[in-house]
């Protein structure tokens, strides 16, 4: 804690306070709002209580993502990378203890209960592998375009996906790549060799595809394709979501007055299928400003990487707007049928407390970040 | 950390990347926006009613199933609520089917395997609703309440019928085969009765009144407009579309409290001589109404209103007697004496005999053509001297009717037969009545022969060997008869009535054909039909203080193998009918009764028709007589 508030001091001496993006802070304030009131719409009158205290568990977890969003803040984030090693190691403990004791949801093994609360650790473990990736593409400067960087910061990213996608979530696995994807982009790597890996990867996806999903993933999968095809099994949620969606027509239905949300048809309504409330209850116009205040907090973050001080915290801006980017793309996708099913929660938004923090963590590095542009800590 | 501090050999920012990827953000942004828009405002309509679809359902609003009164009004099949869990299978798929039904199946105590057998084999829309089982009240209340733990399961609070007795009480046996029972309708009846508005889970009529009355009993259902949420759970009507039209209720010719006498009266002949097939017909001979139908061993239509258990129903198949079936229409059997009805009008019509004309009967009687010695015997082994067909009739001589049998021949023997309805079904509104057997020529031929041979004719005559009819034919043939000649189709349901049980729109009577004897060849065996009574066959019935004059026939046939004391088993037949008021000469009340299969030397039918008799009238007379010793049953009263 004594280096927290000396850094924290030094930083109000240094009036690194002065360079706080205010912006970037409120496009995230407004997205956790919004989540908060269609969280507590999704859950209105289901069984009374149930809604408020999803509401006030999901203001708790805020608080205490605020707290860690503005201790990373103030700390020079050149200081995670003196230990990426142990982070590293941390990573893939945590993930391999999610696999051992995890508690079940839905026949996955995605989160730890400690303590009566749920940790997914994989969440943690996203932002922790954008600050790895990030040191390890900084550390290969001066070798960025050869291929071995793509390998090296592969291998590194593919122990912890594999990881994940055995729990099995092949939502945060695909984040992972995702992340990796962007931030290798952005960093220089050859995009020849990126390109001849990406045509790779696509061809052999189908191969990929067949030997890896199970028979309710591959399904769910193809629904967007085709969601007649298992009305009532696979597609059933997508179908009910795509009905929702579109009869929000301009404004929507009003806060907690969706048809389809009310009846109970939207599946799990409050985590992955919020962006279908927003767009039941809201309308268009309810849909477009999730999309706008999306499209302002990347704007802002993009904006951040390109003035960083260095290529490790333009890498780390980098490696949060991919991750934030693909989720959104994902999410949403899903809700309006472009997109196959995947449990993939929507940022800031879905309801979800180790989503929540590790956001707000990341939100801090970021601001941390945007704070030592300027001036180069050592 | 020094490298983190060399600015120039930093990451290159490569502006073109950043461009780069700010415009796949941009496109990535504008493909959800554009498809935002095309799903809510250009295809919203579309959605919007798919969304209205899932929510809202036509759901049929059953018509309540008619009731069934007896003819004076008491209430025989009612309708009682009863509480059935059921499956809407698209908010219950398959795939999540087996865990919910687990608990269902724990929390009321049910059995898991047997629900998910019948969610399994439904076959109809996923909206449509599966029965899986019938509960109790608390059951469903518990359900009820914890109706979020299952989705996609309903409680529904269906009609099922209850049947009465006359007095009241749930007792099905007393009417089962008149009135038969509902069931769940299968699955081969659905896809017929579909375009019918049938639903998968709607009962129907499956034996007796319920079966051939179906159409008027189950009314036309309704529809409406539901709103329901995703447990399938209505939570709101928003439009009735179409109002149900109530099932007819209807009234039965047969009256609870005659039909509890003639089961009375059956029950006790049946345990005297220990046989365990009869029937008792109590009918109207003047407009073919049945006042009264026992085929005994009865069953509890309850069992199968209620869903009869496995258990239940493999003891009723494997009951001696076969509880099932009513023997008084959908079984034959030879009707032995009864049947010289048919040969004595044959033979006065044909001329072959006038009323006066006198022919020897003999002890055995020489089947003509027949090599010698191949005789057939006159009951008593003896004969009984000239007779002329009244005192025949009366005495039921065998040697007689032979002769008329031969006489008249074959083809005339048959037409007398089929104008006294028998070889073809009666035409009572019940299901599963059978044809009988008159032998014929035609008959004859079927079974690859050029025609009957001359004793068989002979055994024809006095309704033996090569005829077979159902107890309701024998019945109906007397009750021409008895009204003048008309055959009448015998009539279970007496009209339609109001919801109190009165009668508001009286069925006709139905005259179906005429006896093809003339008027005064009937009189001549009324006359001998009487004269049964009065000084032929019939013991001591004649002492009975009866309001009118009581005419009938005896019959029995001997069949099967031969019992112990050397005597073959046989069925013994008693019809009669009488005036029912004192002054009135049109006889209106007829009783049958069937036994089936005595080894005793008395008519036990002729002693229940005398025994209903004295419970209808009140008599204070008990002129029974029991079978095997013909001694009085009780001390008489006077």
């Amino acid at each position: 804690m004594g280096t927290v508030t000396s850094t924290f001091v030094e930083n109000v001496r240094a009036n690194t306070w002065r360079l706080f993006d205010w912006q970037l802070f409120l496009y995230v304030l407004l997205l956790i709002g919004f989540g908060v009131v269609m969280g507590y719409s999704a859950g209105y009158g289901d069984a009374g209580a149930l809604g408020m205290s999803q509401t006030v568990k999901t203001l708790i977890w805020t608080s205490i993502g605020l707290t860690i969003f503005f201790v990373a803040a103030s700390l020079d984030y050149h200081w995670l990378t003196t230990f990426t090693v142990p982070l590293y190691l941390g990573v893939l403990a945590l993930l391999a203890i999610t696999m051992a004791i995890g508690t079940s949801l839905f026949g996955a093994q995605m989160s730890v209960t400690v303590a009566g609360l749920d940790f997914q650790f994989s969440e943690v473990c996203k932002v922790l592998m954008i600050v790895i990736i990030a040191s390890f593409l900084t550390g290969r400067r001066e070798r960025i375009g050869r291929l071995s960087t793509i390998v090296g910061a592969g291998v590194l990213m593919a122990i912890p996906t594999g990881l994940v996608f055995l729990q099995p979530d092949l939502g945060t696995a695909l984040v992972f790549v995702a992340i990796l994807a962007g931030m290798l982009f952005m960093s220089g790597a050859s995009i020849g060799w990126l390109g001849v890996l990406t045509g790779a990867a696509i061809a052999s996806a189908p191969l990929a595809i067949d030997t890896f999903l199970h028979g309710y993933q591959r399904q769910r999968l193809f629904c967007f394709l085709d969601p007649q095809a298992d009305p009532l099994g696979a597609c059933y949620q997508l179908i009910q979501s795509l009905n929702a969606v579109g009869s929000g027509g301009w404004f929507g239905q009003g806060l907690t007055a969706g048809g389809l949300n009310r009846s109970g048809f939207l599946p799990v309504q409050s985590t992955d299928f919020i962006f279908t409330v927003v767009a039941e209850e809201l309308g268009f116009v309810g849909g477009l400003l999730v999309l706008v205040l999306f499209a302002l907090l990347i704007w802002r973050i993009m904006v951040i990487a390109w003035a960083a001080g260095d290529g490790l915290g333009s890498m780390v801006a980098i490696g949060l707007a991919s991750m934030i980017l693909f989720q959104l793309l994902v999410n949403v996708g899903m809700v309006i049928g472009i997109m196959p099913v995947t449990g993939i929660p929507l940022p800031f938004v879905t309801y979800g407390g180790s989503s929540m923090i590790s956001l707000l963590f990341g939100m801090g590095i970021l601001q941390s970040v945007r704070m030592h542009s300027r001036r180069p800590s050592f | 950390m020094a490298d983190l501090n060399e600015g120039r050999h930093d990451l290159r920012r490569s502006s073109a990347r950043f461009i780069a990827f700010g415009v796949a953000a941009a496109l990535l942004f504008s493909v959800l926006g554009f498809r935002l828009f095309q799903m809510q405002i250009l295809n919203g309509a579309l959605y919007t009613q798919r969304a209205a679809a899932a929510r809202t359902a036509e759901v049929p609003i059953p018509a309540a199933r008619g009731l069934i009164f007896d003819r004076s009004g008491r209430p025989i099949a009612v309708n009682v609520p009863s509480w059935v869990v059921k499956a809407r299978p698209a908010d219950l798929p398959q795939a999540t089917s087996a865990p919910v039904l687990r608990r269902l199946a724990a929390l009321i105590g049910a059995d898991a395997a047997a629900m998910q057998r019948r969610y399994d084999a439904f076959k109809g829309s996923p909206y449509d609703l599966v029965p899986l089982m019938n509960v109790g009240r608390d059951a469903a209340l518990l359900v009820g309440e914890r109706s979020e733990d299952f989705p996609g399961i309903v409680i529904e609070v269906d009609a099922q019928r209850r049947y009465l007795d006359e007095k009241g009480a749930t007792d099905g046996s007393l009417l089962s085969h008149a009135v038969g029972y509902t069931g769940p309708i299968s699955e081969t009846e659905l896809a017929d009765l579909a375009d019918k508005g049938y639903l998968p889970d709607d009962p129907i009529g499956r034996d007796g009144v319920e079966a051939s009355y179906e159409t008027e009993l189950r009314g036309t259902y309704g529809s409406q407009l539901v709103e329901r949420d995703a447990s399938g759970r209505t939570t709101k009507v928003i439009d009735t579309l179409r109002e149900p039209t109530a099932g007819k209720n209807l009234m039965l010719t047969i009256d609870a409290r005659t039909q509890r006498l003639a089961t009375d009266a059956l029950e006790w002949g049946m345990k005297a001589v220990g046989v365990q097939e009869g029937v008792t017909i109590v009918m109207n001979p003047q407009t073919g109404e049945i006042l009264a139908m026992v085929s005994l061993p009865a069953y509890d239509n309850n069992k199968f209103a209620t869903g009869i258990s496995a258990k239940d129903y493999q003891a009723y198949l494997a009951q001696a007697g076969k509880p099932l079936r009513n023997h008084a229409i959908a079984d034959t059997y030879p009707p032995g004496s009864t049947f010289k009805l048919a040969t004595a009008l044959g033979a006065l019509e044909s001329g072959t005999t006038t009323p006066t004309r006198k022919w020897p009967t003999y002890g055995c009687y020489q089947i003509p053509g027949a090599p010698k010695g191949q005789c057939l015997f006159d009951w008593n082994h003896a004969g009984f001297g000239p007779l002329d067909v009244t005192d025949a009739f009366a005495i039921s001589s065998d040697t007689f009717f032979y002769q008329m049998a031969i006489n008249q021949g074959i083809d005339q023997l048959g037409d007398a037969a089929a104008s006294l309805g028998f070889g073809k079904p009666t035409g009572i509104r019940l299901p599963g009545e059978a044809d009988g057997i008159v032998a014929s020529t035609e008959w004859a031929r079927r079974n690859g022969r050029a025609s009957l041979f001359t004793g068989e004719l002979a055994q024809a005559g006095i309704g033996q060997n090569v005829i077979a009819v159902t107890p309701l034919q024998l019945l109906n043939a007397y009750a021409a008869l008895a009204n003048g000649g008309k055959l009448m189709r015998p009539m279970i349901v007496r009209g339609e009535t109001d919801a109190s049980g009165k009668l508001v729109k009286p069925y006709e009577p139905e005259v179906l054909g005429q006896l093809i004897a003339s008027p005064a060849d009937q009189k001549v065996l009324r006359l001998a039909a009487r004269d049964v009574i009065t000084s032929g066959h019939a013991y001591n019935i004649r002492d009975l203080k009866l309001p009118g004059a009581l005419s009938g026939k005896t019959g029995t046939a001997e069949f099967g193998d031969l019992t112990k004391n050397k005597t073959l088993p046989f069925h013994s037949w008693f019809v009669a009918y009488l005036p029912s008021k004192a002054g009135s000469t049109d006889a209106d009340l007829e009783v049958l009764t069937f036994s089936y299969s005595a080894t005793v030397p008395g008519n036990v039918s002729t002693e229940v028709v005398k025994y209903f008799l004295q419970k209808y009238y009140n008599l204070d007379q008990d002129l029974r007589l029991d079978p095997e010793t013909f001694a009085l049953v009780a001390r008489n009263q006077n």
